[in-house]
């Protein structure tokens, strides 16, 4: 070869290289540069975290104010033991952001419609919904109160500085796995982040939105039939502050209604919104201690929410003088969400009571920045949202702002099923309110008055709190911040044009709903009606009853419960829909149906109810049940364009009465149901069965309860846990959603607490503590938690590395 | 002989690099003994091919033991490989792949630029 050829080639060859190393350097479409993301030094195997890490180690952080210890246990739970408050939440966000820092930051983002920027386009629908529905608005007010109040102001900041401190000494090696494949790099946190976090919570458990759908059905149907079908109150609920209690003489009168013609415009079926989502829910319960067998309280609660991984939860132990609280904290948001410190304990379940009223807007003709309302024309206050696009040019949506909320719905934002008519929502967590410092005097509480002064700042989401104290008491508050409402106001979509459709007074909150150290030795809630028809304020929401019957049944039976039969009633699986459905579906099944299936039809008439994770009737009932379901309202609804139908309690009620054995149509679709279910069993043994199992037809796989990481990645999830129950049992496991936190607090004079939940306490999934906790939850075990005293050393034998973070001088 | 001891100066330089440049360092270091060392340009391949390779390997290796190959596992499910040994190769092949390249291009440059014929 000669020189010259040896030097073009070489000058080519250079070339190709410099070129290949720019294609594996830049990501390509979805997938990362993979030069990057492969190399061994810097790339994802710097996140593959050795299984036998020593998380021991003596840092010197600047802004700590005085030394502060950190005693993780074998199952990396950190116990914190700070020397005054400030260093607590700044240790607490340090530690956060150590193990969940990509979480925060996604979870933050989604809050506040900004996705898009690290995903792209696919993202935006999502985000132009958040900034629709007022979130940052809403998490701007927040801040405000809570920088207003020292406490809830010391919180955020010692948090958000704590993630600061984290994230300055974080390299591009040590960044979380995601980062790397998604191409992103954090940005500083700041006290809004984490507003935006409760505001996210917020809006998840206050998201519910029948008022579109009602305003059109209640035209659709004669009255009679509307209320037979979608009755205001469930008048068999077991309510969350038992029947019977006497409430205090309300200090406010109920407001006048307007006529109904004022209140309320009317729609067709064009004007259409959201469907309903269903299913999500909690259960908490407490059993006085003159019904257990050790005599002490213990408290139990196992909020539903979505079963992702990273887990929405980070187990966590925080001291500091004058506190020492123990449970789960939410990765993005200071102080411990549910949990017990060494005087009470407390649990929440989402409390239903409707926070979120729809507006019809009218603007005034020919004057895009005017509407109407009162008789005058009044100016929309307008909010410019922009979006940053990943690759694309950033969106710009200007929202309308009345006086009753944000423009959700216009012409330049129609939901995905076409609505035409400008709706304003009008949401209770849209005002500046400050459950962190709630959380900040919960966390503190040494007792019921000092817990119940604490929950006074705890406006939104609405919860049904349970607790329990060493003195013995036990209490339930269906706590939140509500409005005094005429009856139905807020049920339908308001005419906002109208001033006496305005949310007006607010109830003050000592008169919520509560009962203490009731007669019947035991409190609990299950999203179920809160009161019965005496409580003096008119509410409406969308309230779940099955569970509720079952708790209220089994722990009215109990005499000395101990921990673990609290444990088995959070594992249990029993259907009251099963009980109640099934011998009357059996009962119409034609002789045809029966000897073609007669091996299950046989089991189904033996069966127990139970939809425990291996059983085969369990998936037959349910597939029926829902077949049965859906062809029952399928004719009557499926016109309609929000797809509302009636509720599976009130459907359940319904048939059953004796009316429905008159009609023939019944054992019709019985039967049809029935073909059409065990044909899907047929078709699910098939498809799940594999040469090593023969689980096809079992419960557990034909639901298929999954745990799925944030990014939707399978390799980072986990699918088919072998788990039972399903919405309508006290255990919960549905698809994606789920019991995410599991825990038993007996209150003694050695407080003996377990707890589980569907992850583990680190984020990185290249990390053997990632989802640790999974396969015990699915089991349906627990971990007994070390609670540690309040003190500088510690003694005890499961503590496995020392972490003790120093003042840098 | 020298052909080993180039490839341990590969192997040790482009580790070095990696400390402080990013990942691509690893061809300029390959490219850069290659122009240093000359030798033929099948040879600077390998050498190149074999230095980052084995730089490579040994960091893979390492982390991944300690590891119990739980976040290899996943990576190769992550890439729609088999098994995590799959996802361990692929990635050695690109790093050695681009070392190799860098080298191979310095050899002829600097047979092309050489005074002697």
């Amino acid at each position: 070869m000669g020189k010259k050829s040896s030097l073009l080639i070489g000058v080519i060859l250079t070339a190709t290289t410099c070129g290949l190393v720019y294609v594996l350097n830049r990501p390509i479409g979805a997938l990362p540069a993979l030069g990057r993301l492969l190399d061994p030094v810097n790339g994802c195997w710097a996140n593959a975290e050795p299984v036998n890490e020593d998380f021991s180690g003596v840092r010197d952080i600047p802004g700590v104010l005085q030394e502060v210890k950190v005693w993780f246990d074998d199952r990396l739970t950190p116990h914190i033991h700070a020397q005054n408050d400030r260093d607590a939440y700044f240790v607490q966000g340090y530690i956060h952001a150590s193990f969940r820092l990509w979480q925060m930051d996604m979870q933050t983002r989604a809050a506040a419609g900004r996705v898009s920027e690290v995903v792209g386009e696919k993202a935006l629908p999502f985000d132009r919904k958040q900034r629709r529905k007022g979130m940052v608005y809403a998490a701007e007010n927040s801040l405000k109160t809570g920088l207003a109040n020292p406490a809830s102001k010391l919180m955020l900041e010692a948090y958000t500085d704590g993630i600061n401190g984290y994230m300055a000494t974080l390299t591009e090696r040590a960044m979380p796995l995601e980062y790397k494949l998604m191409g992103f790099k954090p940005e500083p946190w700041t006290p809004l982040k984490s507003a935006l976090l409760l505001k996210y919570m917020a809006d998840d458990l206050t998201g519910n939105v029948d008022d579109i759908a009602l305003t059109y059905l209640r035209d659709a149907m004669p009255a009679d039939q509307f209320a037979l079908l979608f009755p205001e109150r469930d008048t068999t609920s077991s309510p969350v502050i038992p029947k019977g209690t006497i409430f205090e003489k309300p200090s406010l009168a109920a407001p006048l209604a307007p006529s109904d013609s004022a209140a309320f415009p009317h729609f067709t079926p064009a004007d259409f919104g959201e469907r309903r989502e269903d299913g999500k829910g909690s259960n908490n319960w407490v059993v006085s201690g003159n019904r257990t067998a050790s005599g002490a309280p213990i408290l139990c609660n196992d909020p539903h929410l979505a079963l992702n991984l990273p887990s929405l939860w980070y187990e966590i132990q925080l001291q500091s003088p004058g506190m020492n609280v123990y449970g789960a904290s939410l990765p993005g948001a200071p102080g411990v969400i549910i949990g017990f410190n060494d005087s009470v304990s407390w649990g929440v379940t989402n409390n239903y009571r409707d926070v979120k009223d729809y507006y019809l807007i009218k603007q005034v003709a020919g004057n895009s920045g005017k509407y109407w309302f009162a008789g005058n024309q009044v100016d929309f206050t307008t909010r410019v949202e922009r979006i940053a696009v990943k690759g694309k040019p950033d969106v710009v949506d200007t929202v309308k702002y009345t006086i009753h909320g944000p423009v959700m719905y216009d012409d330049k934002y129609k939901d995905k099923t076409g609505l035409q008519r400008m709706l304003a929502v009008c949401w209770m967590g849209h005002r500046g309110t400050n459950e962190m410092l709630a959380i900040y005097n919960m966390n503190r509480a040494t007792g019921y008055n000092s817990f119940v002064s604490a929950i006074m700042n705890f406006e939104c989401p609405a919860q049904n709190m349970a607790y329990a104290d060493r003195q013995g008491n036990i209490a339930i508050w269906g706590q939140g911040q509500f409005v005094n409402k005429w009856k139905n106001q807020g049920r339908y979509v308001m005419d906002g044009s109208d001033s006496a459709t305005l949310w007006k007074e607010l109830i003050p909150m000592r008169e919520n709903p509560h009962v203490l150290n009731p007669e019947r030795g035991f409190v609990s809630s299950a999203n179920q009606t809160v009161t019965d028809a005496s409580y003096p304020y008119w509410y409406n929401g969308s309230f779940i009853e099955t569970r509720s019957w079952r708790i209220n049944h089994v722990l009215g039976g109990i005499q000395k419960a101990t921990i673990q039969d609290m444990c088995a009633l959070q594992q249990d699986t029993y259907s009251i829909l099963a009980e109640k459905m099934l011998p009357k579906m059996l009962s119409k099944l034609n002789d045809k149906a029966s000897s073609s299936e007669h091996t299950i039809v046989a089991a189904l008439k033996k069966w127990d109810y139970k939809l425990a994770a291996d059983s085969k009737e369990a998936t037959v009932y349910q597939i029926w049940w829902t077949n049965l379901y859906w062809d029952w309202w399928r004719n009557r609804f499926d016109k309609v364009p929000d797809q509302l139908w009636p509720s599976v309690e009130r459907t359940m009620q319904l048939l059953q009465s004796d009316d429905i054995d008159q009609i023939g149509l019944f054992s019709e679709r019985v039967n049809a149901s029935f073909v059409k279910a065990m044909d899907s069993v047929h078709a699910l043994e098939k498809v799940n069965s594999t040469k090593k199992t023969d689980d096809g037809g079992k419960w557990y796989m034909a639901k298929n309860t999954s745990a799925t990481h944030l990014t939707k990645l399978p390799a980072f999830s986990y699918d088919h846990l072998k788990i039972g129950g399903w919405g309508n049992t006290v255990n919960a496991a549905k698809g994606g959603h789920g019991p995410s936190w599991r825990m038993v607090v007996q209150m003694g004079k050695e407080i003996e607490a377990y707890a589980v939940y569907p992850g583990g306490q680190s984020g990185n999934p290249g990390s053997k503590y990632y989802a640790s906790f999974l396969q015990t939850w699915a089991a349906g075990g627990y971990n007994k938690l070390h609670f540690l005293p309040n003190a500088a050393s510690q003694p005890n034998p499961a503590i496995k590395y020392t972490l003790t973070l120093k003042p840098k001088a | 002989m020298r052909f080993v001891l180039s490839i341990i100066l590969v192997l040790a330089l482009s580790g070095l690099a990696e400390l402080w440049l990013p990942w691509w360092s690893v061809a300029v270091v390959a490219f850069g003994v290659a122009l240093l060392i000359g030798s033929r340009p099948a040879k600077a391949f390998a050498m190149g091919f074999c230095g980052v390779g084995l730089m490579w390997l040994t960091v893979a290796l390492l982390y991944d033991i300690s590891n119990d190959h739980i976040l290899t596992g996943r990576m190769a499910k992550v890439f729609s490989l088999p098994n995590y040994g799959l996802f361990i190769v692929v990635t050695v092949f690109v790093g050695a792949l681009v070392g190799g390249m860098g080298a191979w291009s310095a050899s002829l440059l600097r047979r092309g630029l050489s005074k002697e014929n």
